[in-house]
């Protein structure tokens, strides 16, 4: 007899080892110190900005916007593996069991970040909507009551054959939770039990009959499980070799004009490496968001002797995230077969990794003339910049690359 | 007959003090191609890795055209070209960027390999996929990238590691065509496969390879006159060297 309450205990054990593992990583890495700075100056500004918001700030829009999408996306981490499709699919009618654990799990991983969120949207919330107590007691009350209602619901969602019908019922979801939510934050208590009941109809009849009619989706279910865990892995292949990490390619084909290279045997890993940073995973995502967030620390804080440190943290930042391009294609046989010399493979690297660079450095320079900084502080971190990139790539990218090939 | 790869007394495997080849000696000439046989396990792939310069023998050489990896890297490198088994594909790369990279890495010029890839991608009916990428490929397409780049470069030797699995019918016909167009053409292939109706009909020597030694080794004439009858198959012969039984 199959015991599932092992089975998944097991799983939830072997996955939270894994975590761990990568999570110690990460924090012994440098990138760390980084984030520390930006978080204690982020705090810092947060509390400012907070103060100077005029009162007819539309707090509780932002509030609904925020929540709306925490509530209705509501993946269950189901712990399942591809082995899964062969071996549990014969006892599919008993597995009732060993996903109760996981729609428990996931509702407890869950309503941990509507705390944290409830927590840091906390002074915005007792400005703008209410400072009592109570009310606020009862506000995350609620908003852990209908986090699980979206967990419930969006399970049986999953059972849905199409995707275009899934979403169909996430836009049901999404309707439904902008209205509880804006209710909430308008304090209309009365109505909030009248849509409380109107979710209860809803996941008993509407989502209920769902239930009935299909059985579980085998392999989205996979799809999603590995969705989630490769959020994990990408994170952690950021600062660590993940050999896990699955290529997921995207062919943004409005890139692909700057992918190209001239025709030429030397050319060979560079266009290579253009197409893998804009195609695979997420270097071109995390390139272009390093940039934006680091725009907007530029834009926060005030002018002076700040904005040159934060240029170079921020190059430092996208420098090393971009790293682990040039390690992409390990493994792959046709490296090693080209009859091409190996040095023109990491001059392509380090060609590609200093032309990303200096377009950053040049946004942020030109950013900061924009918003009125003075030619002392430009010229400063146009230099400092400069510098900063040359001996990234000349020297860092070399030593690093070759510590870990 | 030009020697293009020759093989000598080659010992090696993945540990110094358990080779999986032993002695392993052979020559693929040009104009001719050669079947390297034997059970999962016998070193076919072993051999390929390192005739391929992938990994290091222990003992003896591999040269092509009289040079070794180790002498000559990149020169050794673009003489051959490689269909592995499984196929290895980039999944960032469309189908055309592909054969464009394979092309630019082999230093093709670019008229010559525009000229050669449309009859290519036409025969193996993969005109209208170029801007496919190998997610949206089966196992049996994704088998076609990897001839279509290896016959591109049209290099003097070819090694070819299990090419049938997953090719449709119309696939294996047209590779096979390939295959001989190309040997008349001057070029040196070594292919390792199972399927022994095929290597029958179109390998001109054989290697059977048992436990890391060659247990046999010729054309099929002289394969049959070996082990003592003249009415044996492939088949036959190879059930021989590797179970010692006669058929």
């Amino acid at each position: 007899m199959m015991n599932f309450t092992k089975i998944w205990q097991r799983r939830k054990d072997q996955y939270f080892a894994i975590a761990l593992r990568y999570f110690r990583l990460i924090g012994n890495s440098g990138f760390m110190l980084s984030l520390y700075i930006l978080f204690v100056m982020g705090s810092f500004y947060y509390a400012r900005i907070l103060k100077q918001l005029p009162d007819n700030f539309p707090a509780s829009w932002l509030l609904i916007a925020v929540y709306a999408y925490l509530l209705t996306k509501s993946p269950v981490r189901t712990f399942l593996k591809k082995g899964d499709l062969v071996f549990l699919l014969p006892v599919e009618s008993r597995m009732k069991e060993y996903f109760r654990h996981s729609i428990r799990y996931t509702a407890v991983i869950q309503s941990f970040s509507i705390v944290f969120f409830f927590l840091a949207l906390g002074p915005l919330f007792s400005r703008f909507i209410t400072d009592n107590p109570i009310e606020m007691l009862l506000t995350l009350a609620l908003l852990l009551t209908a986090k699980v209602w979206n967990i419930k619901t969006s399970w049986e969602e999953q059972r849905l054959p199409f995707d275009q019908t899934r979403r169909n019922y996430m836009v049901i979801r999404l309707a439904v939770n902008a209205v509880f939510l804006f209710l909430l934050f308008q304090k209309a208590y009365v109505f909030i039990l009248a849509i409380l009941a109107i979710m209860y109809v809803l996941s008993h009849f509407f989502f209920g009959f769902i239930k009935k009619m299909h059985g579980y989706k085998w392999e989205h279910l996979l799809e999603i499980e590995n969705g989630l865990m490769m959020k994990l892995y990408r994170i952690a292949n950021l600062f660590t070799d993940v050999p896990q990490l699955s290529q997921k390619v995207k062919p943004r084909k409005w890139l692909t004009a700057f992918s190209k290279v001239p025709y030429k045997q030397r050319h060979t890993f560079e266009g290579l490496y253009r197409k893998t940073f804009f195609r695979s995973n997420d270097y071109f995502g995390i390139y272009i968001r390093l940039v934006i967030i680091g725009g907007l620390f530029l834009f926060w804080f005030p002018s002076g002797w700040w904005h040159p440190i934060l240029i170079l943290l921020f190059l430092h930042a996208t420098g090393v995230q971009l790293l682990p391009l040039y390690r992409h294609h390990r493994g792959n046989v046709w490296f090693e077969l080209y009859p091409v010399k190996h040095e023109w493979r990491f001059e392509a690297f380090q060609k590609w990794l200093r032309f990303l660079l200096l377009i950053q450095a040049f946004l942020y320079v030109a950013f900061l003339f924009l918003i009125g900084g003075t030619w002392m502080i430009g010229g400063l971190s146009a230099g400092s910049a400069l510098l900063f990139v040359w001996l990234f790539t000349a020297y860092y990218t070399k030593k690093q690359i070759m510590r870990v090939m | 007959m030009k020697k293009i790869l020759e093989v000598r007394g080659l010992s090696g495997g993945y540990s110094p003090d358990r080779p999986v080849l032993h002695d392993v000696s052979f020559n693929v000439h040009a104009n001719e191609i050669v079947g390297l046989i034997g059970l999962n396990g016998a070193g076919k792939s072993t051999t390929i890795k390192h005739v391929l310069g992938l990994m290091e023998p222990s003992k003896g050489t591999s040269r092509i055209n009289g040079k070794t990896f180790q002498e000559e890297p990149e020169e050794y490198r673009g003489q051959l070209s490689y269909i592995p088994e499984t196929p290895i594909l980039y999944e960032e790369l469309t189908l055309w960027e592909h054969l464009e990279m394979t092309a630019m890495a082999y230093g093709l010029e670019e008229q010559t390999f525009l000229a050669r890839v449309r009859p290519l991608l036409a025969e193996f009916n993969m005109e209208n996929k170029i801007k496919w990428f190998p997610g949206h490929f089966s196992k049996g397409m994704r088998q076609k990238v990897m001839i279509l780049c290896a016959f591109l470069v049209e290099p003097e030797l070819y090694i070819v590691d299990e090419p049938f699995v997953g090719l449709d019918p119309l696939g294996i016909h047209s590779f096979l065509e390939l295959m001989e167009k190309f040997k008349q053409n001057g070029a040196g292939i070594l292919m390792s496969t199972h399927i022994l109706a095929t290597a029958e009909r179109h390998c001109d020597r054989f290697i059977i390879l048992h436990e890391g030694k060659i247990a046999l080794k010729g054309t099929l004439e002289e394969l049959k006159h070996e082990i003592g009858n003249p009415a044996a198959t492939l088949d036959e012969i190879y059930i021989y060297a590797s179970r010692g039984k006669r058929p």
